[in-house]
């Protein structure tokens, strides 16, 4: 075992598997900057180039793309609320507030040290699981898939406290619109109104860049003025205070590395629920004094996504490589590359390959600590942009927002979801509705209704099978605790506070 | 790269003009192919047709003269039939080609009532191959050993079979597989892709399940899944009774076919030149040996054969259409 760990550093460590590795990582982070595209649109257009290349120089180029994404992302979505690609649509929710604040260098220090961090706790992690990871993704069936879309619904929309009903009619608004299209089970389409675009239901990409950066720069435009507020707080001055938060924050570090473990091994779940997950959990565990300055710039709302992203790329190569399943998008164009080098995904890959495999995954990680200083060196240049009068700024980002939607799949109705949502996005920003729940609905809704029918199925339509299988009884529980608890703590509070004034009374 | 003399360009010059005045006229196997030629994938980057088309295309450039290039272009909304719509749609010059998902555009052409192209007037350049048959299998742990122990579930309850959602080719095949072999099921669908739902009868999910043998065989090599049966006429698994033995000819039938097509009205020298480039690339090693690897069988079929082979699988899945459009 440490034996192939060690031949797959040593197979890395070539000057040309290091040379395609750095290119890998310079790639990954343009096209994770740009919103729209991502690691899939990077490895798709790498594919037929991977074709001339050794398997093990393929690997390292597709290691260091998938490892720059992230990165590349993140700068987007403090600089511009913009996520770059899809899962740091969490990191835009505290990012973009301390760029507005003037701390985009503070933020973006931070986002790059928990990427590492993350990465590497998930490549530790992958180590780990590798040699049983078959086990695990066996253990998730449709009842366990279900129930995790659920709790995962319950743990974002319990975190807008004090806005807990308008996170759950964004929740709901966000159902309704996952519901829309093919009908996965029984067949036939649902609220398609007969447009064909509709039979793949509401693009998430679209529709994040509309509720992100097209609402934000209705936002700006309509304020008028800039990102930043004033040109003498852009200073970067507080990157390397931005390095260190990651450290004195390290809970959060290590609970959003291990969301993002956990969610990237569980096959089709995806970042998108790793990095909210994560910074729902976090705002959660937050004390109750810190808990408001969530979404007006916490540093920790930008730790704790990025953490998890960079952890779950790691471990959302357990079920792509150990089964073929793909956790996303991402992995699915990665794994056409693995089947043309003649690596077909599967329980004996990891027999097979062992060395290609392990020089992956430490590629992976390589590229990951690498974007994260490369990503540092550009923030500079890069944080003026929060200084552009929105007169500018908006009519180029909102080009950008509206050209990358357009070009995931070259299909103009992207463009059109895009704009409605930009609208529905500046409305809930206008009137303080929640946008979290909206996307998490977004993501996790059509997977839970397939599930939920699946399952059924499997017990022959008796609700027992989600007692009687282990995983699934569990994460009832703590679906359940998690409803629970809020009560509980809000009518302990207030026993207290009536001891409290009952006391006083008797003074 | 050679640099074009003056003479040279007033030939080419010469052989495009008529072509102009008069259309195709000027058409010759030597000026093509002039410029890339677009593959359209009609699904998502990563998906097998996606698969075989960046393996192949990169050998087929290889066999085409004039060093152009094959670009693959991945037009993946309406569950493949806008892609099909725009292959059908485009210019029958040869420089837009595309590979089609045969039953899988039948069952949605007839889900979705699209008229937006006739499957049967494409202009037919080859196949990816032969088209991959289907067995049925189950998880290694179940206690299901033999096809006789399948037909004695299905005798006491419907069998659980794990499958995709209507609209994939899985689904039709394990319709018309059951209703062929007389196996009374309780579906189980929705999974997503083709690997989805077998790792659902290895992790338990349902009884068994049917998919085709390169998916398969991936994990009987893993030591996953044990095959009790194959649809094919003739078994290529030793040990395992097939459509012959089974006494159902027509189990061979079922079939996903990876076809090869340009727009119709394609001329005769363009699509001559593109289905004998396809056929060498079929046989270059560099995809002999990856087929191999993965279970696939590489022979290829003329423009001519191609034809007759969806009009056949028309006629099979015309047959049973009723199995294909529940829901």
């Amino acid at each position: 075992m440490l034996d192939m760990w060690l031949h797959g550093i040593e197979g890395l460590l070539q000057f040309r598997e290091l040379a395609f590795l750095a290119l890998g990582m310079f790639i990954g982070l343009f096209f994770g900057a740009i919103p729209g595209l991502g690691g899939a649109a990077a490895l798709a257009l790498l594919m037929p180039l991977t074709y001339g290349l050794e398997p093990f120089t393929a690997l390292a180029l597709s290691g260091g793309v998938m490892g720059g994404v992230p990165m590349g992302g993140s700068i987007t979505a403090i600089l511009l609320n913009t996520p770059g690609s899809a899962p740091n649509a969490a990191t835009a929710i505290d990012g973009y507030p301390l760029a507005q604040q003037g701390k985009a260098g503070l933020a973006i220090g931070a986002a790059a040290s928990a990427n590492s961090i993350g990465g590497i706790i998930g490549t530790v992690s992958v180590l780990a699981i590798l040699p049983v990871a078959k086990n695990i993704v066996l253990l998730f069936g449709p009842p366990e898939f279900f129930l995790l879309a659920l709790l995962g619904l319950v743990i974002v929309s319990t975190t807008s406290r004090g806005k807990l009903l308008r996170g759950l009619i964004t929740g709901g608004f966000g159902l309704m619109v996952a519901f829309i299209g093919y009908n996965d089970v029984s067949g036939g389409e649902r609220f398609t109104y007969g447009i064909e675009y509709l039979w793949d239901g509401v693009h998430l990409v679209p529709a994040l860049i509309g509720l992100f950066a097209v609402a934000e720069m209705i936002n700006l435009y309509v304020k008028g003025g800039s990102v930043a507020n004033n040109a003498a707080s852009v200073k970067i001055t507080k990157m390397t205070s931005g390095l260190m938060q990651t450290f004195r924050h390290w809970p959060t570090v290590l609970r959003g590395s291990l969301i993002g473990t956990v969610v990237g091994a569980v096959p089709g779940v995806g970042g998108v629920v790793a990095s909210f997950l994560s910074y729902s959990m976090t705002v959660q565990a937050a004390k109750e004094q810190d808990r408001d300055s969530f979404g007006k710039g916490n540093i920790k709302g930008v730790i704790a996504p990025e953490a998890a992203i960079n952890a779950k790329d790691c471990s959302s190569l357990i079920p792509t490589l150990a089964f073929g399943i793909p956790g996303g998008v991402e992995m699915a164009v990665f794994m056409g590359i693995l089947i043309v080098h003649g690596m077909q995904p599967g329980p004996l890959l990891l027999v097979d390959h062992q060395v290609e495999i392990y020089g992956l995954i430490w590629a992976l990680t390589a590229s990951c600590v690498l974007a994260s200083f490369t990503g540092l060196m550009l923030v500079k240049p890069l944080s003026y942009v929060t200084l552009l009068d929105a007169q500018i700024l908006a009519p180029m980002v909102l080009c950008v927002a509206f050209a990358g939607s357009y070009a995931i799949d070259m299909t103009i109705e992207n463009v059109i979801v895009t704009a409605v949502f930009g609208v529905i996005g500046y409305l809930m920003v206008r009137f303080d509705y929640p946008r979290l729940t909206i996307v998490i609905a977004l993501v996790l809704g059509a997977s839970a209704e397939r599930n939920f029918h699946q399952s059924m199925l499997m017990g022959d339509g008796k609700w027992s099978i989600y007692l009687n299988r282990p995983i699934s009884a569990a994460l009832l529980a703590a679906t359940i605790a998690l409803l629970v608890i809020p009560v509980v703590r809000a009518m302990l509070n207030q026993a207290a506070n009536r001891k409290i004034l009952v006391e006083k009374e008797a003074a | 790269m050679a640099r074009l003399t003056r003479r040279e360009l007033l030939v080419a010059a010469g052989i495009a003009t008529p072509s102009l005045i008069v259309p195709r006229a000027g058409y010759g196997a030597a000026a093509f192919p002039a410029k890339p030629i677009n593959f359209i994938i009609p699904y998502a980057p990563g998906g097998g047709f996606d698969v075989y088309v960046r393996l192949v295309g990169p050998v087929m450039e290889k066999y085409l003269p004039n060093k152009v290039s094959i670009v693959p272009v991945n037009i993946a909304a309406g569950g493949g039939n806008r892609g099909v719509a725009q292959l059908y749609r485009s210019r029958p010059d040869g420089y837009t080609i595309g590979i089609i998902n045969i039953p899988g555009m039948f069952i949605l052409q007839q889900q979705q009532g699209s008229g937006a192209y006739d499957l049967t007037k494409f202009s037919w350049i080859g196949t990816m191959g032969e088209g991959e048959r289907y067995v049925i299998s189950v998880g290694a742990k179940s206690p299901l050993k033999s096809f006789a122990d399948l037909k004695a579930l299905s005798a006491k309850r419907p069998v659980k079979l794990s499958v995709t959602g209507p609209e994939g080719t899985a689904y039709a095949a394990t319709m018309i597989g059951t209703q062929l072999l007389g196996i009374r099921t309780q579906l189980i669908s929705g999974y997503k892709g083709s690997v989805d739902y077998v790792v659902a009868a290895i992790r338990g999910d349902s009884d068994a399940v049917i998919a085709a043998i390169p998916t398969t065989m991936r994990f009987v090599r893993g030591g996953e899944v044990r095959i009790l049966a194959s649809f094919e006429a003739h078994s290529s698994i030793p040990g395992v009774p097939d459509a012959t033995a089974l006494g159902k000819p027509e189990l061979d039938q079922i079939s996903v076919e990876r076809l090869i097509g340009a727009p119709p009205g394609l001329p005769a020298p363009v699509q001559n030149l593109l289905a004998s480039a396809l056929a060498k690339s079929l046989a270059d090693p560099a995809v002999t040996k990856w087929a191999k690897d993965n279970d696939i069988r590489m022979t290829p079929h003329t423009p001519a054969q191609t034809a007759q082979l969806i009009a056949q699988q028309r006629a099979f899945f015309d047959k049973w259409r009723k199995y294909l459009a529940t829901g």
